[in-house]
Formats: structure tokens, sequence, C-alpha cells
């Protein structure tokens, strides 16, 4: 099968690569870039454990081809920490044991990071909806849903101190 | 052959990579050279296989399965499954050829190069079919695969209340979220194997017994491994292939499952109908049971299915202390994939059956459904007729009863369901563990491996206890054949019992190591010194802990129900880790609402499986669950460091409680899980 | 565009065009459909414009279902629209998913197809020798199967203005919150000055081979006020018209049954909906 050129910024940085114009952007990610922080858990695009972040918004790495990533913008797990410091939801899944096994977790967090993006301070049943694309069978989501609350406090916190340094 | 360049560190279990993406997942494996192998499987629940032309088949691999994992036990003759289907295939999705290529898709393509003639045959899809029906493998006489009795058979008494009712759990598919996988390859003569799952000795025993290899040229390692609940405790025939594969093609093969194939292909759990008489005096005490439990076993008696029937009929009293009791069970075959471990494994189907029947009972007699219970429990210890060693029950429920709120939750609402059980781990025949002090550095492997219950805490903090070392120097390993000469394996809540026993164990015998050779021990002598010991410490002892739930819901017009409250008063023995613990319960109540409303494993009259994805097959959503309450109480078992079992508790206590909590809303008797919102719109 | 049209015209039979791929790539991925040539259109620039324009409310084929749900005037003008977006799959696929794919795709369980038919909207199709405008019930001809010709693709759904005499809703009942539904149903009233129904647009999704318009309820309910009793036998006449059959998400009884309700459920709201002016 003959390869397409594609361009794509991924966790920040500029990549140019060859690809089969029928891999997943999921696989692509994974196999080509060593990305493997993005998980594969089904093949019906419903478990969310491939979630990443295209051009700002939560989508599923499973359900795209990886020439659709042409000239976008992807954030993986992989970059949302930044400078070997945990981004705060991160720190939250951490603290409040919102993992078991780990393999949903990638998922769940970039899933939560865009929610609080657009929701700084959502309720219980805000943050259930919007988990309806990720599944976790360990957690049953009770300490989930305690994390991406606990990550919305941390994360205000920081935004509040970054505010007083401004100052 | 180059072979996996993972450094040392990432071979620890450490949770805290999960979050910045990097775990070590065995799809995350990349080794040069490496196959990629793709199952081709049957599509016909029972066929005889007139041809296969192209891929590796059974003419290649004739090997057959080994019967290894939880409560394996010797296969019926003529019902071992062979690893490749062999003249007939019995299942759909059952592996037929398999093809090799050096990416996914590219393998994926390779499906069309080979060729199969089937002849289909009609097959033998439900247990009444089975019953029925001819034997679906030549050589039996009947599609009976075991048959057990436990107890003694008795007259049925003259007793002024007779009740029997047939109770039934659907198979149930456990769908962790990491499908199964596996890398092998094979360098220097030494076949090196990364697994996700419960056990490395399982998998290792399986491989050297299938493929006739000797043991000490067989390593099996465990990978990061995410969720298995039962399903990733045995071998499975794409573990022969994929180790045969790499041995005769020289180059690493892996093999990633897919969802669709976890549906057809995995060992699902339940798939167990149960037949109970009890016998009863008026005011409410039981003086007998009679039951016939008949196991779905699926094609191969490869899973627990010789095990499950007799298993299940052994619990079949509950906590109660009933006289007399006679319960038979029976492992039925059909043409479906064999029936394999489950978080409970037998357990819940147990306590399903008695938790109905008690409240059936007290709504006979119009009594509370708490009286009826507490007053068939006893104060002393209690040896059921069918064998179950039973600690005092009574006291513990009793304060059961005030800890769920029960009084106050049956004033505020109809629909309330209370359950209680007896949780009874699998102990024998204990685990294994190894400790290496060196470099100032602790570190630990046991014969059982985690997928996802956090054993490095517990192992830390044992170690520090025993060996007055800060946690920070201890560092459990992945299971790793390697290291543990043998070993069992993680399930049937046993891992803090046996694998703490055995980690309590290997410390004591370090820390005489130190003595003898520096006349007293400190933590600073062991710590710059040299160690290694290794321990396989038994467990013969019988061990039970209690537990009971309480939830309450809200049926929609619909008939959809809402879990409204969902609370459980675990006995959990000594919390090693308390909010780990919680944890467990949590992920296991959403397991047993899944169970009793959502899941289900779903095959047509022609055998031909219609859940086709995790979707379908029920994993519930957040949206779909409430809030839990979890109390723990902590009483110590006998064990030098006091943990009992907790893991399978909330899928044994929740799916009773859940149905009685739907019974008393709907008004409807319910007998069957899932309960589904057919059953209950009006 | 051009190029789209042209490559459609090319490979004819053997493309297939595909749009944000929510439901295409799970049918490729599963190798359970195949094409030679997948046209990808995501990326024609101005075709998920959301505008009031004349007579119509516009909406490029290319609007992610997350675009239309969170969309202003869509919320506040057109709510069995903005109810049915949010209920679509999960908020990951709905920020791929596009409204043109969720429609054009002709899967009756498909959530915006219903609700055209409700909105009584016109649906742009674009080929290479033109475009021609359809109503949209008459677009899904059967199960995964509409009128659009060999090179021919949705481009923009036109949905008359909503007035301050209208009022509709989207329900839809699922089993489990992870499937697809059990039965759903639009509703959208446009009410005369004497609060009676002028135009009643019902459509209905999971009940049958294809989206259904339910016309004689429509009818029915013309020229009458609502009130419990309508409703009621409204919805019955619903039922009438549904083709559901029995499947993995429950017989046809419970079905009926689930129909029954949700859609004198619908019509109670859309009617109490158009009466707040």
């Amino acid at each position: 099968m003959s390869l397409v050129k594609i361009k794509t910024k991924i966790n920040g940085k500029e990549v140019e690569s060859e690809v089969e114009p029928r891999k997943l952007l999921v696989h692509f990610l994974r196999e080509d870039l060593g990305l493997t922080g993005t998980h594969v858990g089904c093949d019906t695009s419903n478990c969310g454990a491939c979630t990443v972040l295209l051009n700002g918004k939560a989508v599923k790495s499973c359900t795209m081809l990886a020439v659709q990533a042409n000239g976008k913008e992807i954030t993986t797990i992989e970059g949302l920490s930044k400078n070997g410091e945990l981004h705060p939801i991160q720190k939250a899944f951490l603290e409040k044991h919102g993992l078991q096994c780990g393999y949903c977790t990638s998922g769940m967090i970039m899933t939560s990071f865009w929610l609080l993006r657009k929701n700084k301070n959502p309720t219980e049943e805000e943050i259930r909806k919007n988990l309806s694309g990720n599944l976790c069978r360990c957690t049953g989501y009770q300490s989930i849903v305690e994390s991406i609350r606990y990550g919305a406090e941390l994360i205000k916190e920081k935004e509040e101190q970054q505010e007083m340094v401004v100052r | 052959m180059s072979s996996l360049r993972w450094e040392d560190d990432d071979l620890a279990y450490d949770s805290s990579v999960f979050v910045r993406g990097k775990g070590h997942y065995v799809d995350d494996i990349i080794i040069p050279e490496m196959l990629h192998m793709t199952i081709l499987r049957s599509p016909y629940a029972r066929a005889k296989i007139l041809s296969i032309k192209g891929g590796l088949s059974s003419r290649d691999l004739g090997a057959k399965m080994a019967s290894v994992g939880e409560g394996a036990g010797p296969n019926q003759r003529g019902s071992i499954e062979p690893v490749f289907a062999t003249g007939y295939v019995n299942y759909v999705g059952e592996p037929v050829a398999a093809v090799f290529a050096d990416d996914r898709y590219r393998s994926n393509d390779l499906l069309d190069s080979i060729e199969v003639d089937y002849d289909p045959l009609k097959p033998v899809v439900t247990i009444d079919d089975a019953l029925n029906a001819g034997p679906i493998h030549n050589g039996m006489t009947s599609n009976v695969l075991v048959e057990s009795s436990k107890g003694t058979d008795f007259p049925d008494p003259k007793s002024p209340i007779v009740l029997e009712d047939t109770m039934e759990n659907d198979r149930v598919s456990t769908n962790p979220i990491e499908p199964r996988g596996i890398v092998a390859s094979y360098v220097n003569d030494i076949l090196n194997v990364w697994v996700s799952t419960q056990s490395v000795h399982s998998i290792k025993d399986g491989l050297v017994e299938s493929l006739k290899l000797s043991p000490d040229r067989v390593r099996v390692m465990q990978t990061d491994t995410g969720g298995a609940f039962g399903s990733k405790g045995g071998l499975y025939p794409e573990y022969v292939i994929a180790s045969y594969a790499s041995m005769k093609y020289g180059k690493p093969v892996k093999w990633i499952e897919t969802r669709r194939e976890h549906l057809s292909s995995t060992n699902p759990g339940r798939g167990v109908r149960g037949r109970v008489k009890i016998f009863a005096e008026q005011n409410g005490r039981i003086t007998g049971v009679k039951g016939d439990v008949l196991v779905d076993a699926g094609a191969y008696g490869t899973g627990i299915a010789s095990f499950s029937a007799g298993f299940i009929a052994m619990m079949m009293t509950g906590p109660y202390s009933i006289e007399k009791g006679y319960v038979t069970g029976r492992s039925v075959m059909t043409n479906k994939v064999p029936q394999g471990p489950y978080r409970g494994a037998g357990r819940p189907e147990a306590s399903f059956f008695i938790e109905r029947m008690l409240d059936l009972l007290a709504d006979k007699l119009k009594m509370d459904p708490a009286e009826v219970r507490l007053l068939n429990m006893s104060d002393k210890p209690f040896t059921s007729p069918l064998g179950m060693k039973i600690e005092a029950a009574r006291p513990f429920f009793e304060g059961a009863v005030r800890e769920l709120r029960y009084r106050e939750e049956t004033k505020l609402t109809r629909g309330v369901g209370l359950s209680f059980f007896v949780l009874v781990p699998a102990v024998y025949p204990g685990e294994s563990a190894r400790i290496i002090v060196k470099d100032h550095r602790i570190k630990v492997w046991l014969g059982g491996n985690s997928h996802g219950q956090g054993h490095e805490s517990f192992v830390r903090k044992l170690v520090n206890e025993e060996l007055e070392v800060p946690e920070s120097v201890v560092t459990l390993f992945r299971g790793d054949t390697g290291m543990t000469r043998e070993g069992v394996g993680s399930w049937g809540s046993r891992s803090a019992i046996v694998g703490g026993a055995a980690i309590v164990a290997v410390c004591r015998k370090i820390r005489k190591d130190v003595e003898k050779k520096f006349g007293s021990y400190s933590p600073e002598t062991l710590l710059s010194g040299y160690f290694d010991e290794f321990i396989n410490e038994e467990q013969k002892m019988s061990l039970n802990s209690f537990g009971a739930n309480l939830v309450t819901v809200e049926i929609g017009k619909l008939g959809n129900v809402r879990v409204k409250k969902c609370i459980a008063y675990y006995d959990v023995g000594r919390a090693l880790n308390r909010e780990m613990v919680i944890g467990q319960i949590q992920g296991g109540m959403a397991q047993g609402i899944g169970q009793t409303l959502h899941e289900g494993l779903y095959y047509d009259h022609d055998g031909q499986l219609i859940t086709s994805s995790i979707s379908d097959a029920g994993v519930p959503l957040a949206e779909d669950l409430p809030n839990f309450e979890v109390k723990i109480a902590e009483h110590r078992s006998a064990l030098p460091h006091g943990a009992k079992g907790v893991g399978e508790s909330p899928t044994i206590g929740v799916p009773p409680a859940l149905i009685r909590a739907i019974e008393r809303a709907s008004g409807k008797r319910l007998s069957k899980t899932p309960v589904k919102p057919d059953d209950l719109i009006k | 565009m051009e190029e789209a049209l042209e490559l459609l015209t090319k490979y004819g039979e053997d493309a297939k065009v595909m749009a944000g791929g929510q439901s295409l790539i799970p049918l490729l991925k599963l190798r359970l459909a195949s094409f030679p040539y997948v046209i990808d259109i995501s990326g024609i620039a101005g075709l998920n414009r959301i505008e009031e324009k004349g007579d119509y409310l516009e909406i490029g084929a290319l609007a992610t279902v997350n675009e239309i749900e969170e969309n202003y005037l869509i919320r506040e003008r057109y709510r069995a629209l903005h109810e049915a977006a949010g209920l679509i799959a999960d908020p990951l696929v709905r920020n791929r998913g596009t409204i043109g794919g969720n429609i054009s795709h002709g899967d009756p369980s498909n959530d915006l197809p219903a609700v055209m038919i409700a909105l009584k909207a016109k649906l742009e199709l674009s080929g290479r020798n033109g475009k021609r405008i359809i109503d949209a019930d008459s677009f899904i001809t059967d199960s995964f199967t509409t009128v659009l010709s060999e090179g021919e693709i949705l481009t923009k759904i036109l949905i008359p203005l909503s007035t301050r005499e209208s009022g509709g809703c989207y329900i839809k009942q699922k089993k489990n919150a992870g499937d697809f539904s059990v039965a759903a149903v639009a509703v959208n009233f446009v009410l005369d000055s004497s609060e009676r129904v002028k135009s009643a647009g019902i459509g209905l999704t999971s009940v049958g081979p294809r989206p259904i318009r339910a016309a004689n309820a429509e009818s029915f309910l013309e020229g009458k006020k609502v009130n419990d009793s309508v409703a009621r036998e409204a919805a019955t006449i619903i039922v009438s018209e549904s083709e559901p059959s029995s499947d993995f998400y429950g017989t046809v009884v419970y079905k009926k049954k689930v129909l029954l309700s949700i859609a004198e459920e619908a019509i109670n709201l859309s009617y109490e909906r158009a009466m707040v002016r």
C-alpha cells in the first residue's frame, strides 16, 4: 500500500511522517511514534482508552485515521506533564486513587482534562455524563469522579497562585 | 535476535507511572523482527472441518490444552480442548488457524488466504439442550462433564413450609479494559514469554505441559496487567500457538486480543442455574436444604467447569446453620466458549441461590428478611452438612443490620434489599515469595501476580513491619517464573491472605539469616548485606469472612432500575491498606450491579454470539452507577498479619441485595440475573 | 468540494464518503465493510456553518454534533435538535461526528434523521451536475440506504425558522447508558393563535428499518389543542405507525410500551414548550 505524507504537531512537536492511509491514529501514535500511553481497549469505539486531544478536543484516536490528523495538533497523555511536573489532574488521579489497573487511566485523564477546560467546576452529574465515552472496569468510577473534582480544585489553586505571581 | 529492553525499574509494579502513560503493558512491547499473529476463528458453533488450506493449524500443532489456573481440575476424557480445532469446531470463536506478518494490519489481511470447508452440525446451545441432546464430543456418553454431590441425601421431611425455586445467573464476560495478550520470544533455547496475567506460574505450567517442554527452558514474565477478574488466570490456546510459532519461525510473536475476540473466546463467568428446595418450620427456622446445580460448562473442560458445580454445591447453605443438606452439581457441555472464573467464581452463584430462598421464606411467613436470616445463624462455629466450616456468624450480622441502617432504610422506602454472605477465599495451597537484599534495596517477587489490586502496597507495609526497613527501599516486581521457581496465582480473594503470609514468612527467614550471620538483627546490617531467600508458604487453614450489603432502588416507569444506595459492611480482617480495600470493594460493587442489571453474553439458536461489543455486554458506565458507601470491620484472621479476603465480597453480596430491592419495589418475584427493563415495565 | 465531487465521480461505487468517520471507521476497522477508496470530506472549508438565513436555519453538513449541541441559537430555538445532539453516543464521539454523517449513514438508530423529520427539514444534496433539495423524510429509504446517487453528497441541512409559536423535544430511551436506543421520538409543534396545533412534526428512531414519520399522528394532532387524552390517543397512533422488531434491545411488546410512554411525554412536553412564548 502506498504511503501518504502527513504533518502533525504532537505534544508540541512538529512531526513529519509517512503512513499507510488505513492506519488508525492510535496505531500511528503507539507504533510509529512510540507513544504507548494511549491504549486500545475495544474495537467498537466504546471504551475511550485511546482518548487524545485533537486541536484541544477529546476524541477517540481509534476512530480516526492517522491521515486525518494531517495539519492538526494532538496531545497525548505523555504531553500533559510539563518539565517533569505532573499536571494537576494527573496528581489528582494519583492522590485520590482514581485508578487500579491503570489501563483506562490515560483516556480518563485526557477526557477529564478536556472537561475541566470547558467546565471549571463540574457537578458530579456533569462529570458522570461526560465520562460516558470512557469505561473503567476496576474502580466503579467513584474514585475517578473524586479525582476529577479534586483535579478541578488543584487547577483552580494553581491558577490563583499564578495570578498572585503575575500581580 | 534481540530481546526486550526494559530497565530494571520498568519491571516493578508502580501505579504512579499510569497517570503519565508510562505503564508497561504487553501491547507496548516492540521487539525487532516481531511477528503479529492473527487467529482465524470458527464461524460455526458446531461443525465438522472438511479441509483447511493455508495458515498454521492443527496439522502443524496437534497439542492439547493443559488445565491450569483457579480451580483447575483433571480434564474429562474427550472434553480436553485442542489448541487448534481438530476435526470439529465446537464454539463460535474457537481457534482454527493462525497467520503471521510483520504488522497487525498485514497479519489481518492474511486471514483471507486461509480456506476452510465446514460441514455445519446442529449445535447444543442451552443447558436444557445439553441435558436432552446427545453428547457434543465423540467418546462421551452424555453432555454431563462432571457430576458431584455434597452432603447426604435425606427423605423430604414433613415440614410445614416447603419452598422451591429455580434461579439463574446468565453468563457474564469479564471484560477487563485491557484485553488478553502475549509476546513469545525464543532465544538461546529459552522460550521467553511476556503476558498479561494473574499467574505466571499457571501459564508456564500450561505451556510446559501443552508443548511438552522442559520447565527450565520456559520463562514467563508478567507485564502490567490491565484488569483480569479471573479471566487471565490460566492458559489459552493463543498462548500455546504464539509460543510454538516463536520457536518454529525463530522470531518473536505477538498476539493481542481484540474486544470481539474477548467476547467470543475468553472464558466468561456465571452461566449457572440452581434448583433449590428448603424445608422450614413456621417460626422461620430452616431445617434442611436440597439443591441441584447446573453449570453451563461450554464446549470443553478447560476452564473451571469441572470444579464449579461441586464448589457451588458446597457453599449452598451460605452463612446459615442448616442441619440437613444435600446438593448435587452437574457441569454440562454446550457449543459455547468454555466457562471460566469471574470474580467470585461460584461464590456469587451459591450466595444468589440461598439468599433468594431466604427472601422467599420471609415473604411466605410475612417475616422480616433480616429476622429470618438472623434466626438461622449460630453463635458458635458450625460445619455445614455440605462440608463448609463457618465461624460464629450471628454476632457479626446483628452488627451488620445496625451498620447498614437496615431498620431506618426500610422505613424510608419500599425498595430495600439486604444480603448476608460468607466468603470462602481460595487459601489452599498457599503462595510463594522471594526476597533479594542487595545494594541497600529489597527486591520482592510473589508467586501470584497483581492485576490492578495494588499488591505492592501491602508488600511494602509487611516488609516494613517485619524487617523494620523504610517502605521506600522495598520494591515488588511483576511476576517472573525466572525469579520464583514455583507459585500459585492471584484469584479467589487470596492475595493479601496467602501472598501476605508468604511475605511475612520469607521476611522471618531473612531475619534469621541475618541473625545467624551477624549474631543479631538490625535493619542496617540487613541492608548492607546480600541475602536471597525463597519460600513456598503452604496454607491449609479454613478461613472465611462475613459480609452484608444493603441496596435501595427506584424503578422508572419504563422499567429502568436506578440504584440509589449501595452499602457494604464487610469483615476484611486487618486492612493492610484501607484506601485500596475500599477501592476494591467499590469496583466489585459496580460489577455486582452490572451482573444484576446490565451484563450478559448471549447466543442465538444457532449458537451465534449476538453480543457484539463491550457496550452490548453491559459493562456499566459512570452514569449507570451510584456513589457507594463502604464500611469495614477488621476482625483479624489467625494469620500472623491478620488479613482476610475481600476482592470477591462485593460480587457475592451485591446481586442478591439488589435483586431483592427490585423485587420489593416492583412486587414481582425475580429469580434471574440480569433483570431487564422488559421484566419490569408496566 | 470540487475535488471531492470529482473523486466521487471518478471512483463511483468504489468510493465511500467519510465526514467525522464515527460510524464508518468502526465498520472498516472490524472489516465489516471495505471500500477501495474512502474520500475524507472533513477538510472542506465552510461546510460547518450554522446560521439563520432567509426562511431557514442552515447547518453545514460538516458541523460536528458537539458544535450543534453547544450552539446557542439551536439550544434556545431548536430544542429537539439540541436535545438529540446531546444524547448521541458519548462526548468524545460527538466531538468528531457530524450532522451530515449522522443523517447520511442511514442507520435507523441514528438520532438526527428523526429530528429532521420532526422539524420538516430539507436537505441539500450536491453532485457534479449541481445541487438538488429534497424533503428530509424522503432521504432514507431503508436500513443504511439513502436517495444519494453516485457521486452525490449531503452538503447542507435547511430547517424552517423556528417561531415563537413553536416548541419541540427529543426523548430517547436506552436500556443502559451506553446502549443504542430502544426507541426515541422527536416532536415539533407550531401553534396557531388559538393555541391549536397548526403544524405537527413527529419522527421516530429505532422502531423500524428506517426513521419513521408518524404522519397519521401528525394529522390527528393538527387543529387540536393538546391535553392528556389527546396526547395519549396520539401516542397510540404513533405506536400503530411504528414497525419495531424484537432484537438484542428488547421485544416488540416492550419497545411498543416504551414508545407509547415516551411519545405521550414528548407530545405533552412539546406542547407545553410551544405554549411558553
